[in-house]
């Protein structure tokens, strides 16, 4: 890494950025509607940042163990979280008071995905995947040949896309037995993700490669080329690219032609530094990626511009998490050290290059 | 980065896995372990963390048959690692019929597994009693002894010594590097079981393949062992090739391979070792200057045809 002293800058991060040191893995992050920044941990706490006081911290012990996944509630003011002692909890950001949703003893919950459309949300424990109502009723429990690894529901929340060994299992959200559609292709799947207009599903697998289909039809589109495992995918405003990690560059695969990605090579962003993206995150406004690595180094690339900007030099173990506000304001960064980090952007250009 | 120690628990149905684990866990060691389990059994130490698997054994796309990994593990390590510091090690018991070649490939096969954590040894817990007709009616039960670094030999005030070296001999036959320990109800100091560093290249230096050939009733698809030697200096390029022509092709046949090998115009020794056709090979410490340099491979595996191995591995003499 090589890029700060290059060319005489100082990472953002350290310039305009406010520093927590919250002393367990940061599993996931997300923004809440009121700009408050919550962070699920290694430790099994739930922790709030920044709200009227920028520096403020509010923590809540939510799991006896580790927090393993965290999606913000659809009214957009608590997080839900699953976690390695069996349980779905949701915990708003005011009270901090939590409400145990599901409980299924000696099992993890792992995947859980939310729907803002539908208010919708599922979580897996294992083979099962339970579907939620907004009120957190379960409306439905939808069994799978093998664990699930990934969650996703379409945009408008009325289907929801399972991956697991030998593909992926589509359901109508709603209650009552149903015959899944399936979705085959050999291998461990693992994250889904689900395009911004629906039409496709991208899934990362056990071998170093993305597999994608076209829902309509159910063809498959292979994304393969990665020198790693891919772990993070994120889609850029609507859906014109994905950008992903497992490479030492930001690979984001084209889906604005007609059939998607098929037989298109990727973008490759951000040459120039060592080591592997653990984490994208895409803006949710512009065609700007933040980006990862596994020395703990971050940088933003955008489309169509050469050089990448420093965000974050590398340390503090591998990234984690990062995250967007909705309005593309703030980005937030969170690494194995347990080192958080909130960026106001908003008044802030990408450099030119 | 700390890699954290994984030691796995193998042994057919009733040998007394259940046993060694809790012996482990309650040992005064000031330790504390996640123990993989897959069922909520007799186990329930409240200092240790049990996390309930599936035995979710896939194949890799990878074009390799047998190269099967645990799903279920690769998914549970990476949650464990989110603890950080939280513990000390982790123990995998597997079910009494499981083949332990996906578990051990699992730590090779995935890079993130294989970043964070470390495959210690593969442990075997064998019934004195009943060993000898398992070896004959479960495939299970071979590969479990195959596959171990160290086997307790339990149950064994239940057998006659004169009936014990029999058995012993037949496991030796099977597996000539593992360390074997005779016990009663799982009894054993556990230095002998825990940190043993058994896949560490370094480590395998440590291997004297034991030469009794015990192959009294051999008969088809057996699991044997062989141990070749050589004290001739071996051609590095011919030997790694050869090597991986053949595991390539002859992989799911040769469930173990390990070897420390002398290399012509090399100081140090070559240390290679394979889980199927999963092989990885490094220099470790070099040569004493007035040690004998000798160059060993083991194989164990089954339908390989020993006299041309042996013939294959002395061409390799540069």
């Amino acid at each position: 890494m090589t890029l700060a002293t290059e060319q005489g800058k100082t990472a953002l991060l350290d310039r305009i950025g406010i520093v927590w040191s919250l002393g367990a893995y940061v599993v996931s992050l997300a923004f809440l509607n009121d700009g408050i920044l919550a962070a699920a941990l290694g430790d099994g706490r739930a922790v709030f940042l920044g709200g009227d006081r920028a520096d403020a911290i509010s923590a809540v012990p939510v799991h006896d163990g580790a927090c393993l996944s965290m999606a913000i509630d659809p009214d957009g003011h608590a997080v839900l979280t699953g976690g390695d002692d069996g349980r779905l909890v949701r915990t708003p950001d005011a009270s901090g008071q939590i409400t145990e949703i599901l409980s299924v003893p000696g099992r993890w919950v792992e995947p859980t995905a939310v729907s803002p459309a539908s208010g919708l949300c599922a979580a897996a424990t294992g083979k099962a995947v339970h579907l939620f109502a907004r009120d957190g009723a379960r409306i439905a429990t939808f069994d799978h040949p093998n664990t699930v690894g990934g969650l996703a529901f379409d945009p408008k929340g009325q289907r929801l896309a399972a991956a697991h060994y030998g593909g992926v299992s589509l359901w109508s959200a709603k209650s009552g037995t149903q015959e899944p559609r399936r979705l085959a292709w050999p291998g461990s799947h693992l994250a889904l993700t689900w395009s911004l207009d629906g039409k496709y599903i991208v899934t990362a697998m056990q071998e170093n490669e993305l597999h994608g289909w076209r829902v309509r039809d159910g063809s498959d589109i292979r994304l393969s080329g990665y020198p790693a495992k891919v772990k993070s995918m994120s889609w850029l405003p609507k859906g014109r690219y994905l950008a992903t990690g497992g490479a030492e560059s930001v690979v984001c695969w084209p889906f604005h032609g007609k059939d998607g990605s098929l037989d298109k090579a990727p973008l490759d962003l951000g040459w120039g530094f060592e080591g592997v993206v653990t984490v994208v995150a895409a803006h949710p406004r512009h065609e700007l990626v933040a980006a990862g690595y596994e020395d703990g180094a971050i940088i933003f690339v955008q489309i169509g511009r050469l050089h990448p900007a420093l965000i974050k030099g590398p340390g503090d173990g591998p990234v984690t998490a990062l995250a967007w506000s909705a309005d593309g304001h703030d980005l937030a960064l969170g690494m194995e050290s347990g080192l958080v980090g909130h960026l106001r952007m908003s008044d802030w250009r990408v450099p030119q290059a | 980065m700390n890699q954290i120690p994984v030691t796995v628990l193998t042994g057919y149905l009733g040998a007394g896995k259940t046993t060694l684990l809790n012996r482990i866990l309650t040992a005064q060691h000031g330790k504390k372990y996640a123990v993989v389990v897959n069922e909520f059994g007799e186990i329930g130490i409240d200092n240790d963390l049990v996390v309930d698997a599936d035995e979710e054994v896939f194949q890799m796309n990878n074009g390799c048959i047998c190269c099967s990994v645990r799903g279920d593990l690769i998914r549970i390590l990476g949650g464990l690692i989110k603890r950080r510091g939280a513990f000390d090690g982790v123990l995998i018991e597997t079910t009494g019929l499981a083949n332990p070649a996906p578990v051990a490939q699992t730590f090779f096969v995935d890079d993130d597994v294989r970043r964070r954590t470390r495959l210690d040894s593969i442990v075997t817990v064998v019934d004195a009693r009943h060993v000898a007709e398992r070896l004959e009616d479960s495939h299970e039960a071979v590969e479990q002894i195959a596959f171990a670094d160290v086997i307790l030999l339990n149950k064994t005030d239940l057998v006659s010594s004169e009936d014990l070296t029999p058995v012993e001999r037949r496991i030796r036959a099977i597996n000539p590097t593992a360390a074997i320990y005779r016990t009663q109800r799982c009894s054993i100091d556990l230095a002998a079981v825990m940190d043993r560093r058994a896949f560490d290249l370094d480590r395998i230096l440590g291997i004297e393949p034991n030469f009794l050939s015990g192959n009294g009733h051999e008969h088809h698809h057996a699991v044997k062992s062989l141990s070749l030697s050589t004290d001739r200096p071996l051609d590095g390029s011919r030997l790694v090739g050869w090597l991986q022509r053949l595991l390539g092709e002859r992989g799911q046949d040769l469930l173990r391979t390990k070897g420390i090998l002398s290399l012509s115009g090399q100081e140090r020794r070559f240390v290679v070792q394979a889980v199927h056709m999963v092989m990885e090979g490094s220099f470790a410490k070099p040569w004493e200057p007035d040690e004998k340099r000798n160059s060993r491979l083991v194989f164990i595996g089954r339908n390989f045809d020993e006299a041309e191995l042996r013939q294959r591995f002395e061409s390799c003499a540069a």
